[in-house]
């Protein structure tokens, strides 16, 4: 279980290096969407390892407001571009 | 061993924080905030801070960045008044296309935007420039000049401006 905490953490790094390459700003968007997945799934995993569904709640949460800030993001930038 | 994963995540937390602080342009510098926020709510659910794991995701995430992208696309802009039918509008002209590139490519080092405001006449246009209703404005090609007019009421603007060998006056206040 340890392994795959690890795992998880390592996968982590990875959209963190591409936010890190300062390319498109729809490049750093995807790696934050990418992160943001990832800490969810990390904090869901915890939880069942833990059986703490106090931590569960939080994860669960994130998953889905997370997602639906981006979008408000992500509208944000693309009117930025059109005017 | 769960002490290291905790560890090698808790040291993500300065390393994303340093990022944030060397982005220049300032939406990068917010999509880095978001990735910072995301980061510390995981940690504060790793420590057991339910409450504060949620009010940093939903704060500090989702509302802060959001309310930051609205004020700096609002602020990091120049509006630039022009008068109705003007080619500048659509950019039908050469002239105008190239007019606008220049003025954008100036306006790019800074991160800023431009913008279009249409004025039916002159003295509207004038009036505008004057209640600060737009930075500068743009008078057409008439018969004293053959070149477009830019006007401005912003000296740094000129400055700016003067960086893509454009020619703006300012206005006395």
């Amino acid at each position: 279980m340890n392994l795959l905490l690890f795992l998880l953490t390592l996968t982590l790094c990875l959209p963190l290096y591409a936010a890190w390459l300062k390319e498109d700003i729809w490049k750093t968007m995807l790696a934050f969407a990418s992160l943001a997945t990832k800490t969810s799934i990390l904090i869901l995993v915890v939880s069942v390892l833990r059986d703490d569904w106090m931590i569960g709640i939080v994860g669960v949460l994130m998953l889905s407001v997370g997602n639906a800030a981006l979008m408000l993001l992500a509208h944000v930038i693309k009117r930025l571009e059109m005017l | 061993m769960e002490e290291t994963v905790l560890l090698v995540i808790v040291l993500l937390l300065p390393l994303t924080a340093s990022l944030v602080v060397t982005q220049v342009n300032p939406y990068h510098a917010l999509v880095m905030r978001g990735v910072l926020g995301t980061i510390a709510a995981l940690i504060y659910a790793l420590f057991g801070a339910a409450d504060v794991a949620l009010t940093e995701a939903l704060v500090g995430t989702m509302l802060s960045i959001t309310l930051y992208a609205i004020a700096v696309r609002s602020s990091l802009s120049m509006r630039l008044g022009v008068l109705e039918g003007s080619p500048v509008l659509d950019a039908s002209t050469l002239a105008a296309r190239q007019l606008l590139q220049r003025i954008r490519q100036g306006l790019q080092p800074q991160h800023m935007r431009l913008e279009l405001a249409a004025y039916a006449n002159a003295e509207l246009l004038l009036a505008a420039l004057r209640d600060r209703e737009v930075h500068s404005i743009l008078l057409e090609p008439g018969d004293e000049t053959a070149d477009y007019r830019l006007v401005t009421r912003v000296p740094r603007l000129q400055t700016l401006l003067a960086q893509q060998t454009l020619v703006c006056e300012v206005m006395a206040p």
